[in-house]
């Protein structure tokens, strides 16, 4: 049979009779871009009129599904969100028992019926699946914060987010879904920060708390080029959004040391990240070893921050004030480049936008806590202005040379 | 992909055994008794309507009123697990000290000071917002008994108030 024409006793039988568009989906602009690219190509007798039509013929205009996977995700993310309201709210006349076994009716449901429509693919846009995935996890949090609810737990514990997140993961990594690993990374992560800082509260525990949790989910994002790499993208994507949060804090005048205590979850979250650093390093090939290395001196450089103590005294503004802020800038716009360039090199608008805020959100705050005490008002202004197109000219022109060593490097 | 169903419908359920399992433990396995309690607030717009509890008998110092619960504070210039020795009298529980080691016997309570307060797990008595409401007059005006099971392991659950 190999090299035979497909036939439709080829194809497992659909009872879906829905016509639907072949070819490869793509956006109205990217067909845009391709027409467009066509034409040049005809001009140029790089390609003739039948075989320009055959390439076009291969995609159709998608426009619909995105905006149905908008829909989809944000009704999924309304229905969970009301759920776990609706717990809270509107369920009280029923007996805390039959409450608890009403939200663990609808979260089963949820997780079961996610699953059976996922096997029934053929008929369904995976969005679909996606979307009632999402719901599933979601809903796992209304049951654990029923349970607690009908148990009379108290609300003050960080506990329940933590284990609403490590179920969401278990949920993500079980069915290869996307939903349950969007929901799982930021409750754990949130889980932990919160946990750390509610063992010992201080804010040089929160620089490491955001660090170590950096360190690990940029680690497990470079390990996901090893398999399952779909899941790769949304760590490193947290990573670094926690890379940026965890220099950002470091680099504020105000945080010391001062009230510092190793909390047990902090020495366990160190020596998981420390784990999944090594694996990472030593498991992955090529650039994505590089990622668990430059978290792991962000790290370093976290800790170098908030252990040089510039000044103590907020209102006086001295020169070791000024080099404290001109250090940090300067690693931070290092840090942030790197993330940018990670973004080019990595296909993801997302991290070269993240790169951007955090960097614009920096200088803005570096920028005034050096600049407001000593000039006012539309001065003021005027210098953060100025701050800002130097730092944006920097920054575009290293990350584009990096770029293009970088893959030129590749090539 | 049933396996892996399975396997996460029985992880998911063990998680939300371990976050209520203090409570669990000292429903099924504890003693009941009795301790007078006062009242205090409000609602929690994530978890519902709850009212906070005082309890004038085990809390630590004066006894006084604190709006957002807890025994008081133990200000030795640490915090983390306090454990609360207690004694019956007439028929109610009373606090007779305050540590940080546990017991050798009870009855005692595992409590907690890292969020400034020392807390047991028993300060919040979750209710329907009118019954919320109304538990909160009443035991602002009269106060009430809270009936509490405790294990061997001092851990407490609030299962029931009588108002008088």
């Amino acid at each position: 049979m190999r090299g035979d024409p497909a036939t439709p006793h080829h194809v497992d039988m659909d009872t879906d009779v829905t016509p639907r568009p072949t070819g490869r989906p793509a956006t109205p602009a990217q067909l845009e871009w391709l027409g467009r690219e066509l034409v040049a190509w005809r001009a140029e007798g790089l390609v003739q009129d039948d075989q320009a039509d055959a390439i076009l013929r291969r995609y159709h205009a998608t426009r619909r599904f995105s905006l149905a996977r908008l829909l989809l995700a944000l009704g999924a993310v309304f229905v969970g969100v009301g759920l776990i309201w609706l717990v809270a709210a509107n369920l009280d006349q029923l007996p805390p028992l039959l409450r608890f076994l009403a939200v663990a009716s609808i979260w089963l449901a949820l997780l079961i019926g996610g699953e059976v429509l996922h096997a029934r693919h053929l008929m369904l846009p995976s969005q679909v699946v996606g979307a009632v995935r999402l719901m599933a996890a979601l809903a796992f949090g209304a049951v654990v914060f029923q349970a607690a609810q009908s148990l009379q737990v108290p609300a003050f514990e960080p506990l329940l987010v933590g284990l609403w997140g490590i179920g969401a993961l278990v949920h993500a990594y079980a069915v290869r879904g996307f939903g349950p690993l969007l929901v799982g990374i930021p409750t754990l992560v949130t889980w932990f920060v919160w946990q750390v800082l509610w063992d010992a509260p201080s804010a040089f525990a929160a620089v490491l708390a955001l660090a170590v949790a950096a360190v690990a989910a940029v680690s497990a994002g470079a390990l996901h080029e090893r398999g399952l790499r779909q899941f790769g993208p949304v760590w490193r994507e947290v990573g670094a959004a926690l890379v940026l949060a965890a220099l950002f804090t470091a680099a504020l005048p105000a945080v010391t040391m001062a009230d510092f205590g190793w909390s047990p979850w902090l020495v366990v979250g160190a020596a998981t990240s420390g784990l999944v650093a090594g694996a990472a390093i030593l498991l992955c090939r090529g650039p994505a070893r590089l990622e668990p290395v430059g978290a792991l001196l962000v790290l370093a450089a976290s800790v170098l921050m908030v252990l040089w103590d510039a000044g103590d005294n907020p209102d006086v503004l001295t020169l070791a004030d000024w080099v404290h802020a001109a250090v940090s800038v300067v690693v931070y716009v290092v840090v942030a480049v790197a993330v940018a360039v990670l973004g080019i090199l990595r296909n993801s608008w997302r991290l070269t936008a993240l790169a951007t805020a955090g960097l614009v959100v920096f200088t803005t705050v570096q920028s005034f806590a050096v600049f407001a005490q000593i000039i006012e008002g539309a001065w003021l202004f005027l210098a953060l202005g100025l701050v800002f197109l130097g730092t944006g000219y920097l920054f575009d022109r290293a990350r584009r040379e990096l770029a293009a060593t970088l893959e030129g490097g590749d090539r | 992909m049933k396996k892996r169903l399975a396997l996460v419908i029985i992880v998911q359920l063990a998680l939300v055994a371990v976050g209520v399992a203090p409570q669990l433990s000292a429903r099924a396995a504890g003693e009941e008794y009795r301790v007078r309690v006062a009242a205090a607030d409000p609602i929690d717009p994530f978890r519902g309507a709850y009212v906070v509890l005082a309890y004038p008998d085990l809390s630590r110092g004066d006894g006084s009123f604190s709006a957002d619960g807890g025994l008081g504070a133990l200000e030795d210039g640490r915090s983390g697990p306090v454990y609360v020795t207690l004694a019956e009298d007439d028929g109610l529980l009373r606090a007779t000290g305050f540590h940080r080691s546990r017991p050798d016997s009870g009855p005692y309570l595992a409590c907690d000071d890292r969020d400034w307060q020392i807390r047991c797990g028993i300060e919040s008595w979750f209710a329907s917002q009118s019954e919320a409401r109304e538990l909160g007059q009443e035991l602002a005006e009269d106060g009430a008994i809270a009936v509490v099971r405790i294990d061997s392991r001092g851990n407490a659950a609030l299962v029931g108030l009588e108002t008088r």
